[in-house]
């Protein structure tokens, strides 16, 4: 059954768009991730614009990182203070993010930087993730302990000024760092329509040495009012926000990443890891084979719609 | 079925009208050719069920004679939009060389009871922008306007021979989505001047409005014209969407967080009841 879009401007198969919210959803509930780098990309591949796929994602992200931050919330597994400065990171960066959008799009480059940015990003972290994971599934079958972590060396992170406590954390640390991780995640939400959870859960764990049981909290709670605030932007800025497709993307992923974390429960985890880092090399290599490929068209046609 | 039938009612009663003086007029001579149509519908709602539509238009002509033919024109509403050309840069695929194309026909179909170059000379085509090849596609801004062999106002393009390949890159692309369409023997003639011609509106039909031109051509050259207009517009919901989308952007903005917000709660209570 095709339903009409009515930002998007195209029809397409409600019934598709459900499986594929189910789809990303499970994913996202097995793996413990947003989903969005899956979602934004196929979107595209399905003929939505890229600046409606990108801003309505978001808005999907604000749904699903909404239930996820309710239960770190009861458990108390958050640190609050580092959030609010992500936050303030995160809140500049989205700002900028929706800037640079609209410029791409007024010189016609968007889809390109889209893609670069998702090959890059999707590339290297795959890779990191692949080979992690199987050294942890090798390790584990011959029987052999965790290595043990490396001690705590001093880092440039600690040289830098404006140190605060972050009591939640157990860190005495500059706030810069934090802020520039947010203003990071802040530019990708607004460019390509992810919450940035897959960069800054490891970016808390290594570069600002977080404990593990709130980097994840802590990590959603950002991502809420990141996406919150960027779907607004968009929505004022570039009137990209498709409320029906967004609905019909929340629908399926809340009830998928139910089943997902339910099942997920029942794998290891470094089997988990493995399959979502070959399903993020895939898209990856996807998106690569797009851009390298000879399109079918040699000329491309860009609709000047609400551009100067 | 019904709507068709009514329309070629109203038609049939306009000509009865506009026939008749002229036959008093001027007893021997053959009465001056005019021509009546109308659209099935004269308004297309897009809802959230749209999957493109298909309108009849019904017409007569009077003074038809053997050997006339019929063209139909439906225009689209005319927005600006670039060609760019797709150029591989270290293995990559960019977009490079952007030529600004101003209000181009975001739809453009001909009917006719033939191919077009077996009853219309070139020139009539071209002047009366009949046909894909003679579809109004300006690049103002990579033209301007010169004297050459003595000839003023010849339109030259800045980047000379590759407009060619801009122009009918953006004819393909919009024949692609079926937005750009040619239906040679579309028109049918029924009797006694009464014909009729298919329109079909693919899934990405821009809303707007619409001009639908019906040409009598007689020796080569269009011996009557009638326009008709339709229009595409948003319907329901979707309209209503669109508008608080384009008007009130921030309140828009605002809704679809909250109604995230409001989703992701609700899954995380139902989950804890669960």
């Amino acid at each position: 059954m095709l339903i009409y879009l009515p930002i998007a401007e195209v029809s397409l198969n409600l019934f598709v768009l459900l499986a594929l919210g189910l789809g990303v959803g499970f994913l996202s509930g097995l793996f413990g991730v947003g989903g969005g780098f899956l979602m934004t990309p196929i979107l595209m591949f399905m003929g939505v614009p890229p600046a409606v796929a990108v801003s309505t994602q978001i808005n999907q992200i604000v749904a699903s990182s909404m239930s996820g931050a309710i239960a770190h919330f009861r458990r108390r597994s958050l640190d609050i203070k580092m959030g609010v400065i992500l936050i303030m990171g995160g809140a500049a960066g989205s700002v900028a993010g929706v800037q640079i959008f609209a410029l791409l799009q007024a010189t016609g480059q968007i889809d390109l930087v889209i893609a670069l940015c998702y090959v890059g990003f999707l590339g290297v972290i795959g890779s990191l993730m692949l080979v992690e994971s199987t050294r942890a599934i090798v390790r584990r079958s011959r029987g052999a302990a965790p290595p043990r972590p490396a001690r705590r060396k001093r880092t440039l992170i600690d040289a830098l000024p404006f140190k605060t406590r972050f009591a939640v954390s157990g860190l005495y640390m500059s706030v810069i760092p934090p802020l520039a991780l947010g203003f990071l995640v802040g530019v990708m939400a607004a460019l390509m329509g992810v919450g940035g959870g897959f960069i800054a859960v490891p970016a808390m764990i290594y570069l600002l040495r977080m404990p593990t049981n709130v980097v994840i909290g802590t990590s959603l709670f950002q991502i809420l009012f990141v996406t919150a605030l960027t779907t607004v932007l968009h929505a004022a800025q570039n009137q990209t926000v498709d409320i029906v497709l967004a609905a019909i993307l929340i629908v399926g992923g809340v009830v998928g990443a139910q089943f997902g974390a339910r099942y997920g429960a029942k794998v290891r985890a470094e089997e988990l890891r493995a399959g979502l880092a070959l399903i993020v090399v895939a898209v990856c290599l996807k998106l690569a084979w797009d851009l390298t490929a000879e399109p079918a068209d040699l000329f491309v046609l860009i609709e000047l719609r609400g551009l100067p | 079925m019904r709507a068709g039938l009514g329309a070629v009612a109203v038609v049939a009663a306009g000509l009865a009208m506009t026939g008749a003086p002229a036959r008093a007029q001027a007893e021997p001579a053959a009465p001056e050719p005019q021509i009546a149509a109308a659209l099935t519908e004269d308004v297309v709602e897009i809802r959230s069920n749209f999957s493109g539509a298909e309108l009849v238009l019904y017409g007569a002509a009077v003074g038809l004679e053997e050997g006339d033919d019929i063209a139909v024109v439906v225009r689209g509403p005319a927005r600006d939009l670039r060609v760019m050309r797709r150029e591989r840069v270290l293995g990559v695929w960019v977009n490079a060389d952007p030529v600004r194309f101003e209000e181009v026909e975001g739809y453009y179909a001909v009917a006719s009871t033939r191919p077009l170059a077996q009853f219309a000379t070139f020139s009539s085509l071209r002047r009366n922008r009949i046909g894909m090849e003679h579809v109004r596609l300006s690049a103002p801004e990579s033209e301007r306007i010169e004297t050459r062999f003595g000839v003023a106002g010849v339109v030259v393009s800045d980047i000379g021979d590759a407009i060619v390949d801009y122009r009918a890159a953006l004819v393909r692309n919009k024949a692609r989505e079926a937005l750009y369409v040619e239906a040679p023997g579309g028109v049918e003639i029924l009797e006694a001047g009464l014909f009729r011609a298919r329109v079909v509106l693919p899934p990405a039909t821009p809303t707007g409005v619409y001009d639908a031109d019906v040409y009598l051509f007689r020796d080569g050259v269009p011996i009557a014209v009638r326009r008709t207009s339709l229009e595409v517009v948003k319907g329901g919901v979707e309209r209503a969407i669109y508008d608080l989308a384009h008007d009130r952007p921030l309140a828009y903005g605002l809704l679809s967080v909250l109604l995230a917000v409001f989703a992701g709660w609700l899954a995380a209570f139902v989950m804890r009841r669960a």
